[in-house]
């Protein structure tokens, strides 16, 4: 047995348990073609993707960003984006709001609950929405009392933010689901 | 689907770009922009062209999503402005199409530079990536052909069954027993005659014919001026209608309880046979616990519905017409001002029943929420003892229960208003129809009392009949749900399902051949990708890889707990698909990670699947097993009962059973998926001697992490990443510098010498 290869297998493992910060100095930039890429540490990434560690608690703390394409490996953690150069951050808001692509729902037309579906009628940020759930899954969420993430059939995400916001009509045809 | 077929204004831009309909090979809609909203858009594969059609939606547009309404713009009332995008397909590669929480997008490089070529919803999912497959494969060369389009139907939509056949279907369960059936039948109508007769025995015969001394009446029953005697029918008639009614009664309830048991229990036997028959899939899709509560409950309340309701809705639909009539017939004018108050009943239930039902609902959750964590908290007892978290549990437990107490406050709050509002208005129309029938009755004499009493018993009697039509629709609707739901499982076609005409699996040789096979579990992401291996008679295949690799997959697909995606598995020659089930499942037997303890004794648990065994043969398992040792020592030996109510075993116990039991059930296709995972190294030396003794002339298939357990094998396979990366003796394995099973080998080695030196 070579000792050789144990020290590199203790590398990796000291590599993969490793928690790497990513700092204001990093540069985060845009490609041609629209991806983002990042410099760090003389190392350029040209493709990475941003994935929201605490998704619900803390949206824009702790993003973890990983080389995209290379098995996805973690480069390193964002601990507040808000403490990102401008710059930066708008770029990583980008890609965010594309893959967390979540409508929220700001006005329900109407719920009708039939044959083990509930069908939605809602405006959204992104328009007028009507898309059904199924009433025997876990369909919706509830990220604390007064905030929800629905899943549609094809587990498109809605969500609506304070449910104690809504009129009072509205939360009556949500009571199915508080 | 219609609006994924392409609109004539997608065809007219199309046609700019000197592309007509028949060019297009594939396509499939897309509806996200690069910014995240929504928009109309194609994407249209050609023989030598990616072409993308984007365009922006008005502010007022519906988006419409799977199941949610058929969507209804015909392609050719498509008004949208299309920005079109074309790719050549020689200048594009590396295409690939990354799944995001909320979108999807599909990027590739395009004259060398990385582009992202659409996004879209998981509204697409499906057709995005039979194009995306498609494309990837002309990319590589292969010839993109064009492809009958199989439109993914909205299941739901297409298959929804109408309330009404739902109900027929229901109502056929029922009415399979028809002596039962038509009992019930002639109860109800006895039940039905004597509730019009009553009010006008003791009403009109007794008061107006037989107190006022009606000579004509009594006459007509030839008692002339007896009227003690009369009296004395009218009631040995009252007290034999009333006996007639008790023992309809009695007889009702013994018949329904008769046919709705032996109903229910046939649809529940139809569930329970259907579900055995499901796959695998199902089970992980749907919680098993969930599902189990799912069916007793729906069908308790399809029960209720069609032995409460359905009958009642005859005998008060009945009632109440005819009661009408009754009263019309005997003094239209004081039907009509008795009946002056009831539709504000009406009124009043249709008004606040649904308030009830909500807080009810409500009411339902809550209890749920405070049973769940009540649950979670007893079964989880040792780590909240063990992190001192009992005040805090105690505290998370406030939450519910201050919930349900609310819940229930409110409902008793409606429930006591309604209630209220409802006794008050029945009090006052009946105050009403004294008042104006005394009137009647001293001042114009229109009526005679007996016919006020009638009245009055009438319109009492009516109330109950109003009542229950203010929700027995709600409830109809209800049953019709459940039973929706019990058909749903019942028609569930399983994803396994043998051949039509299987082959039987007599005397196999067990050799097990793999042909390109690609499988996953969720629709574009592939577990295994392309699998070729031969595995001879009676060869010991051990299969090495990371967690995660997709070893226990392949194992899955050969007793065939999942099909495979695409390619084929046969034994000894026939395709898996075509075999007869319990033959494959009778010869391949497999002790899994997951060991599973049936209710029952010890040697019921060993025989599984082979009940005829003999005592000796068990004991001769168990042994093989290195079970007999902890068995003995049990105080009720072979007869003690395990599993879920009974005595618990440790990890490394049950998995001894377990492996009893493969080895009894004496399978000619073995498969050991970590079959010694949670025994200690002694235990497992000895269980090693005994699976080296169980694997003779048998084909079989090792999983382990430990690679010490493997040493025996006559093959391996490294799976990396869903592909087999190396494949040889172990000897050769070991050969291959920088090699995953090289470097596992040195890695584990490291660690036993480490434990040694310690």
């Amino acid at each position: 047995m070579s000792d050789n290869t144990i020290n590199i297998y203790e590398k990796k493992a000291a590599e993969m348990t490793a928690t790497n910060i990513i700092d204001p100095e990093d540069v985060f930039s845009k490609t041609p073609g629209g991806f983002l890429s990042l410099d760090r540490g003389g190392e350029h990434y040209e493709r990475v993707r941003v994935i929201r560690l605490f998704p619900f608690s803390d949206a824009d703390r702790f993003l973890s960003i990983r080389d995209h394409g290379n098995g996805d490996k973690e480069i390193g953690i964002i601990e507040d984006l808000n403490a990102m150069p401008e710059e930066s951050k708008k770029l990583i808001k980008e890609q965010l709001k594309l893959s967390y692509f979540t409508p929220v729902i700001e006005k329900i037309y109407g719920i009708k609950d039939e044959y083990g579906y509930a069908y939605f009628h809602v405006l959204t940020d992104k328009g007028e929405c009507k898309f059904a759930i199924s009433m025997g899954s876990n369909a919706v969420t509830k990220l604390s009392d007064t905030r929800l993430i629905i899943n549609d059939v094809d587990e498109n995400r809605f969500e609506i933010r304070d449910v104690d916001k809504l009129t009072k009509k509205e939360r009556r045809m949500l009571d199915l689901f508080l | 689907m219609k609006d994924s077929r392409l609109t004539r204004k997608v065809l007219d831009r199309l046609k700019e770009h000197e592309i007509s309909e028949k060019d297009v090979l594939i396509h499939s809609p897309v509806d996200l922009s690069l910014d995240g909203n929504y928009i109309k858009g194609f994407i249209a594969v050609t023989e030598d062209k990616v072409v993308v059609l984007e365009a922006d939606l008005p502010r007022d547009t519906v988006h419409l999503f799977r199941n949610a309404e058929n969507p209804e713009m015909t392609p050719e009332e498509d008004l949208c402005e299309y920005d079109v995008r074309i790719y050549d397909e020689d200048k594009l590669a590396h295409i690939r199409l990354d799944v995001y929480v909320g979108s999807n997008v599909l990027t590739g490089s395009y004259e060398g530079e990385d582009v992202i070529i659409a996004c879209f919803t998981n509204r697409y999912q499906e057709q995005m990536n039979v194009l995306y497959r498609k494309l990837k494969g002309a990319l590589h060369g292969n010839e993109l052909e064009a492809e009958e389009q199989s439109e993914p139907e909205d299941i739901e939509i297409a298959e929804k069954k109408n309330k009404r056949t739902i109900f027929g279907r229901t109502l056929k369960y029922f009415l399979k027993y028809k002596i039962l059936v038509f009992l019930l039948v002639i109860t109800y109508t006895v039940n039905g005659v004597i509730n019009i007769a009553w009010p006008y025995l003791i009403g009109k015969v007794l008061f107006d014919h037989v107190l006022e001394k009606d000579k004509a009446f009594l006459d007509s029953f030839g008692l002339g001026e007896n009227i003690l005697i009369a009296l004395l029918v009218v009631a040995v008639v009252m007290i034999l209608v009333r006996f007639t009614q008790a023992l309809s009664n009695y007889l009702q309830i013994f018949f329904m309880a008769r046919l709705s048991s032996t109903a229910i229990r046939d649809i529940k036997n139809d569930v329970f046979d259907a579900m055995s028959k499901l796959s695998l899939n199902f089970f992980v899709n749907k919680q098993t616990g969930g599902l189990m509560t799912r069916v007793l409950s729906d069908s308790d309340r399809v029960r209720n519905f069609f032995i409460d309701g359905l009958p009642m809705i005859f005998v008060h639909g009945i009632t109440i017409v005819s009661t009408f009539i009754v009263m019309f017939n005997l003094n239209w004018k004081m039907a009509l001002i008795s009946c002056i108050l009831l539709p504000l009943l009406v009124f009043m239930t249709v008004k606040l029943r649904p308030g009830l039902w909500i807080l009810s609902g409500k009411r339902h959750r809550a209890e749920k929420a405070v049973s769940s964590k009540a649950n979670d908290n007893l079964t989880g007892a040792r780590v909240v003892k063990a992190f001192g978290q009992q005040d805090e549990e105690l505290k998370g437990f406030e939450g519910p229960t201050a919930n349900l107490k609310n819940a229930e406050i409110d409902i008793a709050k409606l429930r006591n208003r309604f209630e209220i509002l409802y006794k008050m208005v029945q009090e006052v129309s009946g105050i009403w129809i004294w008042i104006v029938g005394v009137f009647f009755v001293l001042q114009t004499h229109e009526i005679e009392l007996g016919v006020l009493i009638t009245f009055v018993g009438y319109v009492m009697q009516l109330n109950g009949p109003m009542n229950f039509f203010s929700w027995i629709f709600r409830m109809w609707a209800d049953s019709i749900n459940s039973a929706e739901r019990l058909f749903e499982i019942m028609d569930a076609i399983p994803e396994i399902q043998e051949a039509k005409d299987p082959v039987r699996l007599e005397k196999p040789k067990g050799v097990i051949e793999l042909t390109d096979v690609t499988f996953g579990y969720r629709v574009g992401r592939p577990v295994l990708k392309g699998l070729n291996i031969k595995i001879n008679e009676g060869e010991m295949l051990g299969i090495v890889g990371r967690s995660g690799a997709g070893k226990s997959t392949l194992v899955n697909l050969i007793s065939r707990l999942y099909d495979v995606n695409e390619g084929s598995i046969k034994i000894d020659g026939t395709d898996i698909r075509d075999l007869s089930l319990t033959d494959l499942r009778r010869n391949v037997a497999m002790v899994s990670q997951d060991t599973y303890i049936f209710m029952g004794s010890v040697a019921k648990n060993i025989a599984y699947g082979n009940e005829n065994a003999s005592r000796a043969n068990i004991i001769r398992a168990a042994k093989l097993a290195s079970a007999h040792e902890f068995i003995s020592n049990l105080p009720d030996g072979y007869d003690t009962i395990i599993g879920a109510s009974g005595k618990d075993l440790s990890g490394g116990e049950k998995q001894r059973i377990s492996i009893a039991r493969a080895i009894l059930a004496d399978p000619k296709i073995l498969i050991l998926d970590e079959a010694t995972a949670s025994v200690d190294t002694q235990t497992e030396k000895a269980i090693q001697y005994s699976l080296n003794y169980l694997v003779k002339g048998r084909t079989t298939l090792s999983i382990a992490h430990r690679l010490s357990t493997l040493r025996n094998a006559d093959r391996l396979i490294v799976i990396d990443g869903g592909r087999i990366v190396e494949e040889g003796t172990e000897e050769e394995l070991r050969k291959i510098d920088g090699g995953i099973y090289k470097t596992l080998l040195d890695l584990q080695n490291k660690s036993l010498s480490l434990q040694t030196e310690f």
